[in-house]
């Protein structure tokens, strides 16, 4: 009657996300924040509002331990002590404030009303400094956000420097420069976070991808040990990365709730969210893309500009993600990425569905249309001839990654197939020879793109409990936020154990569950948690047999395992899994997984028609094809495909966030200004799929759900370019408003 | 300020500040959590409810506005037997919903909609029209389309 477990409450009201938490005496934290994009605080007064009735108490940086400040994430590479060296995040703005909405105050209250009213008698000025909110206006220091200290928080590189020789001799160089402008994550849930004190411990529930990292960095903030945290993740309303670190806000309200020890609650709306959620993407590129004469990749050479916001704590080290990636899908012998990572006063910048992949994608893929234009060469012809063969794997890319395995050739026929490639491209002949008839381009993106995580953090932890009632509990440490890990997990135990659905329940999300856990990002879930949990099955198993041996004096080998049950293998009762247990006592086991990253790759179609005077964009057909290996639950699955293809629509025409020259974002409107696509944008929209397992994993699973952000733009920008036939495709920046394609058809 | 609200068949008498929203009054007073917060500016539509059944964003409503009026939450969506609404069926069916924040507002939105008008499923552009005024930021609006189309027409499958 439900397609996934999830359904029933979520449908019905029962869903239980943070905010629908009851705690008796629980109080609302409300935080006071700059207007100013950068500047000077001077004079908190928080007086008048421990006076408002209701309010609890108010507090500024100065009422707080100097040290109460928020930690870098060394996870993946996102940042590193080196980056974060002499640039301290103050929990609460001490002196300096470096991006818009930066909290200089909080104050509690017995509701949020109450607290609302503490804030708005909360007094402080903010003398303004010059604001700088482009890598490349930051890059000079002119303007620094720490003083003494240059605004070039990281710099880093893949692969080897390619010689000037390599494009003097080029028959065809492209260079080209993008925008990948900075992008709100924008999950329906905004942040949330409830810590609640009790005994000498605390528990934290929070909408939160990695519970297990959540608690670390607490406990280490709070000087405890970790088993005095849990963190707990209920239901999340979506996150798309952003909800995998520790805020400001955070580091606060667990202080706080320590400190009065009461329940305190901090539940993000959407108007601060629009100054102070990360960003996702934000880069300056330069390309430079050779080829000879038939078309064949000589070199690619990428130089990033990174934008990681005013604290270089959560994002600096994550344009090296682009960096690694920038091969992309080709065989190009010699491929260079530099990074630069650049501080402006903008909240920082962290994962955002695609987390670094997209980057890599649109500004290889804009180049690849534009040397097919020079070449004249026809762009689905042009990636044919470079496309890495299915035999060329593992393939060690000039960037250093490893790709496992892949048909990337078959990926685009599949999508030119579904798209009528042929047809557009009649259609498009037509339209050009007919005066009153619309532009229409049609445009190609193919990517490659790294799941499971970095080396370090491709583990998970993963628990198999069989009771004695015959229902058995799975255990891990990823988390969802709508992926519908209940229904995928509990049936992908119950087939490996060969029991009903039914009696497999999953618990994750919960520290206090098992003793280690990672989380959900980097598509690592059903990857790396499936396969631990596939092994901590096959552990259960082991034991059972084990068990089972010793209770019928045989040697295990001759005890057969079969439907969730143990029997003699010569013949005999079978046992069931919950009568072993009567029998013979709990049957717990616990396990850790280490998989190896995996490359999900597939190629993106789509055709748009351009009106040059309105400079509006109509999409007209999009075609997603995407191979993630073996699919688990293959309607999640495309779920997850075409909700990302949205986003990266998003991306292609519609999310932006402009600046004031004072560099305060013109969000005022909130969602009526930052532009997420609504129904009314959607085109019809075709998503496919190729399976080509992955060799390092035992599910042959790849990481899927993040392939639209990643695939999607650059297909639609060139099919704009196409149209509008552009010699420069850098002058189409994202997003593609009537205003930048009206001026780009000029 | 005394109010009484009627909510899904059930009365009750609340003591309610003027300025509080009724989404907060649902949510905290009547601890009916299902209506969801997604913007607080009346953009997205998670807070969608029924007033006397036509659709409102509860965040945008003062609770004194409702008093004597009745309002229909997510949960009142059931049927007398407990039974799912058919649109709740059809969500599921068509995986119209992944994290499930925003899935009350559409449902709403739909069931009011249809409770009007039990034809509103044969007519793609007022369809449309419904999954036009709501944001959903996982499932790109399709199967929320299709979910619709399925629920409002018993035995249709879009």
């Amino acid at each position: 009657m439900w397609s996934r477990r999830e359904d029933e409450r979520l449908l019905t009201g029962g869903g239980r996300y943070v905010a629908d938490l009851v705690v008796p005496g629980c109080l609302d934290a409300v935080f006071v924040r700059s207007g100013v994009a950068h500047g000077v605080l001077s004079a908190v007064d928080c007086s008048e509002a421990r006076r408002v009735a209701g309010v609890v108490g108010a507090w500024s940086a100065a009422d707080f331990p100097s040290g109460l400040h928020v930690p870098y994430t060394p996870s993946a590479g996102l940042s590193a002590e080196e980056a974060v060296a002499g640039r301290e995040w103050p929990a609460l703005v001490k002196e300096r404030v470096r991006y818009p909405g930066e909290a200089v105050a909080v104050v509690v209250g017995e509701d949020r009303y109450r607290a609302e009213d503490g804030a708005a008698e909360v007094a402080f000025q903010v003398g303004p400094l010059p604001a700088v909110v482009t890598p490349r206006a930051a890059a000079d220091d002119s303007v620094r956000l720490f003083d003494g200290l240059s605004n070039v928080a990281f710099q880093g590189a893949a692969g080897e420097p390619i010689e000037e020789s390599v494009w003097r001799r080029a028959a065809v160089v492209v260079e080209a420069e993008y925008r990948q402008q900075l992008l709100m994550p924008t999950p329906m849930e905004c942040r949330t976070i409830l810590a609640v004190p009790g005994g000498d411990r605390l528990t934290v529930w929070s909408g939160h991808q990695a519970p297990h990292r959540l608690r670390g960095q607490l406990a280490a903030l709070l000087g405890w040990p970790v088993d005095r945290i849990r963190v707990v993740a209920p239901d999340t309303g979506g996150a798309f990365g952003s909800k995998s670190a520790i805020f400001p806000e955070y580091v606060v309200v667990v202080f706080l709730a320590v400190l009065l020890g009461r329940p305190v609650r901090w539940i993000e709306d959407r108007m601060e969210s629009m100054l102070t959620a990360t960003r996702g993407r934000g880069q300056d590129q330069r390309v430079r893309l050779a080829a000879d004469a038939d078309g064949q990749l000589l070199a690619y050479e990428l130089t990033i500009d990174a934008d990681v916001g005013a604290y270089p704590h959560l994002g600096a080290g994550l344009p090296m993600q682009t960096a690694r990636m920038a091969t992309g899908p080709y065989r190009t012998p010699r491929v260079y990425a530099t990074v630069r990572s650049v501080l402006t006063n903008t909240m920082a910048t962290y994962p955002y569905r695609g987390a670094g992949r997209p980057e890599a994608t649109i500004a290889l893929e804009r180049s690849m249309d534009a040397l097919a234009r020079r070449l004249r060469i026809d762009p689905a012809e042009l990636r044919r001839r470079n496309l890495l063969p299915p035999e060329s794997f593992p393939y060690r890319t000039p960037t250093g990654r490893v790709y496992d395995s892949g048909d990337y050739g078959a990926a685009l026929d599949l999508a030119l197939e579904t798209l009528d490639y042929a047809g557009w491209r009649a259609e498009q002949a037509r339209r050009r020879g007919d005066p009153s008839a619309l532009p229409l381009g049609i445009g190609l993106s193919c990517y490659v793109e790294r799941s499971g995580g970095e080396p370090g953090g491709l583990h998970e932890f993963a628990g198999v409990e069989a009771r004695e009632d015959g229902t058995v509990i799975a255990r891990c440490g990823s988390a969802s936020s709508g992926q519908g890990h209940e229904t995928t997990f509990s049936a992908l135990v119950a087939e490996e154990l060969g029991v009903d659905q039914v009696r497999v329940e999953l618990v994750e999300g919960d520290t206090d569950e098992l003793p280690d856990g990672v989380g959900s990002f980097a598509s690592r879930s059903a990857q790396v948690a499936g396969a631990a949990l596939r092994q901590a099955c096959e552990l259960l198993v082991q034991e059972a047999r084990a068990r089972a041996a010793g209770l019928w004096g045989l040697p295990v080998a001759e005890v057969a395992w079969s439907g969730g049950a143990v029997s003699p293998a010569r013949g005999g009762a079978a046992m069931d899994l919950g009568e072993l247990v009567k029998a013979t006592g709990p049957l717990r086991v616990e396990d850790r997984f280490e998989s190896d990253m995996g490359f999900p790759f597939g190629a993106h179609a789509a055709v748009a028609e351009v009106d040059p005077e309105l400079g509006t964009v109509r999409v007209l057909r999009l075609v997603a094809v995407d191979d993630c290996g073996v699919v688990l639950n293959p309607m999640i699955v495309k779920g997850q495909a075409f909700g990302s293809a949205v986003q990266g629509l998003g991306q292609a025409l519609y999310e932006g966030i402009p600046f004031d020259d004072d560099g305060v974002p013109r969000l005022a409107n909130g969602l009526l200004d930052y532009l997420v696509p609504t129904a009314a944008e959607i085109p019809p929209i075709t998503v496919k799929d190729t399976c080509t397992p992955s060799p390092g994993t035992p599910l042959g699973a790849k990481g899927a759900g993040e392939s639209g952000c990643i695939g999607t733009p650059a297909a639609i920008v060139n099919a704009v370019a196409d149209a509008l036939r552009l010699a420069d495709p850098g002058v189409l920046r994202m997003p593609l408003t009537p205003d930048v394609v009206w001026r780009a058809a000029r | 300020m005394k109010i009484t609200l009627t909510v899904n068949d059930e009365v009750h008498p609340l003591e309610v500040e003027p300025r509080r929203v009724l989404a907060d009054v649902l949510r905290e007073d009547c601890r009916l959590t299902g209506t969801h917060l997604g913007c607080e500016h009346g953009v997205c539509g998670a807070c969608t409810v029924l007033v006397d059944g036509r659709a409102v964003r509860s965040c945008l409503m003062l609770a004194v506005q409702c008093d004597g009026r009745s309002v229909r939450t997510v949960e009142g969506l059931r049927g007398p037997g407990g039974e799912p609404h058919p649109l709740q069926r059809a969500f599921s069916a068509e995986h119209a919903l992944q994290c499930g924040f925003c899935t009350p507002g559409f449902l709403m939105v739909a069931a009011g909609a249809l409770a009007a008008d039990p034809t509103i499923g044969e007519d793609p552009d007022r369809v449309r029209a419904l999954v036009e005024s709501n944001i959903c930021r996982c499932t790109g609006y399709e199967p929320i389309r299709r979910a619709i189309v399925r629920g409002s027409c018993p035995g249709s499958v879009a």
